[in-house]
Parts: structure tokens; C-alpha cells; sequence
């Protein structure tokens, strides 16, 4: 369910997104991008590499972070700009989950701080994927505030 | 250090221009929202997305940062099929440093993207370990068919010496 936009404050939590992915979220993100590199799907490639397993493409990051903002903000929201750091690789099989605080709040923006970090089986943090990154979220409008 | 040659630094206002040979498509964005796990329905319901204020569905922000459809170009030998500076430094191990996208509006499925890309910096660092390292910066700005702005993205790419460096980071 979304925020309730009017009531979001400095110090509040962006709603966690959580997700497991798999190989086959990786070919299918290998197609929607037209990103066929080896790196994201073939195992003989990364075994010649020395990576133990294929490597999640860094920039789905930036589209799982978006999603979580607007899952948190509804669709009256338009995440203005992103910026993310790559910190860890991450292998296909694992559980990523975005998280983020509000460090600026008015009626007609958010600014958030945001994170990527790998979880165990347990749901502890196992190590950083994304970091630092953050974004702003014009509010009142699904395509910006200008528009 | 070393890394930053002559001929890397005359690299800087470099650009590439790709014009995209059909629009984004409707069917493209689906695609991609399926793909990354996003049921948000402005991607996919017309009546959803014209109750909030939009012309009809849009598609997921991030995708005209994350795809080569624009490029028009073959994929190469390891099946990379998108823009590419071509820099060759032997002796270093390529990671990607981070992306800062800037959206103008949502991507309709009418658009028909203009990239144009340019290396904004390259620049000569040691990292904590002491390996030296040439960050290029680089920066893509999307346009329409009309010449409306759509988005920005900017982007790290980090070459790290393997004289000196440890394990990898993304």
C-alpha cells in the first residue's frame, strides 16, 4: 500500500522492496535491455573468469530502487533524479533488498537516501551491492510537477 | 600512474550520437516491468495511467538508461550489443563506478530516441588499496523525435591497474 504522501516526514522509511533473482530474471532483463553480454547468463564465461556465478546487470539497481519509490509514493509521484554507487557484485541466486530514509520532506518534494545490500538466508545484510545512493521525488503529479 | 595518456585525455567532448530506428513501444515497456518484477499498472492499464493525469501508459523511467535498443549496433564478441568508448587499456580490469539519471518526463511509447553520448572527464586516482585507477566519465542525454528533452545519465567507468589491484567491486 502507499504512503500517505501528505504525512511523509524527515527520519520516515521508504517501504523495503525485496527480491531473489534469479537466471531467469537475468536473461529475461538481458532481452528487455537488448544487453545479450555473456557476463549476465553464461556459465562457461564466468567459470573462465573466475566469478562464481553469472553477474547481475548494476544498472537493474537503478530501476529496482525506482520501483520501490514508487510503490511507497503511488502513482501521483515522479522520481526526478537517481544516483547510485556500485559497491559488490552481485550473483545471480541472490537476495538483494532497497531501503531507504526521507532526509528532506515538503508537500511537493522527497529527498531519500537509499541503499542496495545482498541479504543472507537469515535476512541480515550480508554485504553492500549499492552505496551511497539517493533520489528526488517531485510529488502531486505521475509526470513531475512541471508537467 | 600512466593511465592517463595523451590520447585517453584527448578522449574529453568526445560524443556518439544513435538515432533509434523505430520507437520505444508500448510492447517494450511491458516487457522490461516484466522483467525486473514491476506490476505498476501506469506501465500496462491506459485507464489507470489517464486517471493520473498521463496521455495513456508510459514506460518504466530507468529503461531508456538500461537499454541499447537506440544503438543500432551488432553485438560484439562477448554479446554486448550497446554504446561503447572502445578504450583498450591493457594491463587494467574494467568496473563500472555509478550512474546518476536525471528524467525530464515519463517515456511514451511514441518516442524515438536520440542518445547522445560524451566523455565528460577522465581522470587519474589511487584507490584505498593503493592500485591505480583512470575514471572516465561519461554522459548520455535522450531526446525525441521533436528534440524534447527525456532524460540524462551519467556514468563512471573505472579501469583499475592489475599491477596493483585486489579483488572486485561491481
Amino acid at each position: 500500500m502507499s504512503a500517505d504522501i501528505a504525512a511523509v516526514t524527515v527520519g520516515d522509511a521508504v517501504a523495503p522492496l525485496e527480491r531473489t533473482i534469479t537466471l531467469t530474471d537475468m536473461v529475461a532483463y538481458a532481452g528487455a535491455t537488448w544487453d545479450w553480454h555473456q557476463l549476465h547468463y553464461d556459465p562457461a564465461y564466468v567459470a573462465a573468469k573466475k566469478l562464481p556465478g553469472p553477474v547481475v546487470d548494476g544498472q537493474v539497481f537503478g530501476a529496482y530502487l525506482v520501483e520501490a519509490l514508487q510503490d511507497w509514493l503511488g502513482p501521483d509521484s515522479f522520481v526526478r533524479t537517481i544516483d547510485f554507487s556500485y559497491r559488490n557484485l552481485v550473483f545471480a541466486g541472490e537476495t538483494i533488498r532497497c531501503t531507504g530514509t526521507v532526509t528532506e520532506a515538503s508537500p511537493d518534494r522527497v529527498v531519500v537516501d537509499l541503499r542496495v545490500d545482498v541479504v543472507g538466508d537469515d535476512g541480515t545484510p550480508s554485504r553492500t551491492a549499492v552505496a551511497p545512493a539517493s533520489a528526488e521525488v517531485l510529488l502531486g503529479s505521475a509526470d513531475g510537477t512541471s508537467a | 600512474m600512466g593511465l592517463l595518456t595523451d590520447e585517453v585525455r584527448a578522449l574529453v567532448g568526445a560524443q556518439r550520437v544513435y538515432t533509434a530506428p523505430e520507437p520505444m513501444g508500448a510492447a517494450a515497456g511491458r516487457y522490461f516491468a516484466l522483467a525486473v518484477g514491476d506490476a505498476n499498472p501506469l506501465y500496462t492499464d491506459a485507464a489507470f495511467a489517464q486517471a493520473h493525469g498521463l496521455a495513456g501508459v508510459t514506460l518504466p523511467p530507468t529503461l531508456v538508461c538500461e537499454t541499447n535498443q537506440y544503438a543500432g549496433l551488432p553485438a560484439d564478441a562477448e554479446g554486448y550489443a550497446g554504446h561503447t568508448w572502445g578504450l583498450d587499456l591493457p594491463g587494467t580490469r574494467q568496473v563500472r563506478g555509478g550512474n546518476r539519471y536525471v528524467f525530464a518526463r515519463r517515456i511514451r511509447p511514441d518516442d524515438v530516441v536520440t542518445a547522445t553520448w560524451e566523455i565528460t572527464s577522465a581522470t587519474e586516482k589511487q584507490n584505498r588499496s593503493g592500485a591505480d585507477m583512470l575514471v572516465i566519465g561519461s554522459k548520455a542525454t535522450y531526446t525525441n523525435q521533436d528534440g524534447e528533452l527525456l532524460a540524462e545519465n551519467e556514468e563512471t567507468i573505472i579501469f583499475v591497474s592489475l599491477a596493483t589491484a585486489p579483488g572486485g567491486a561491481a
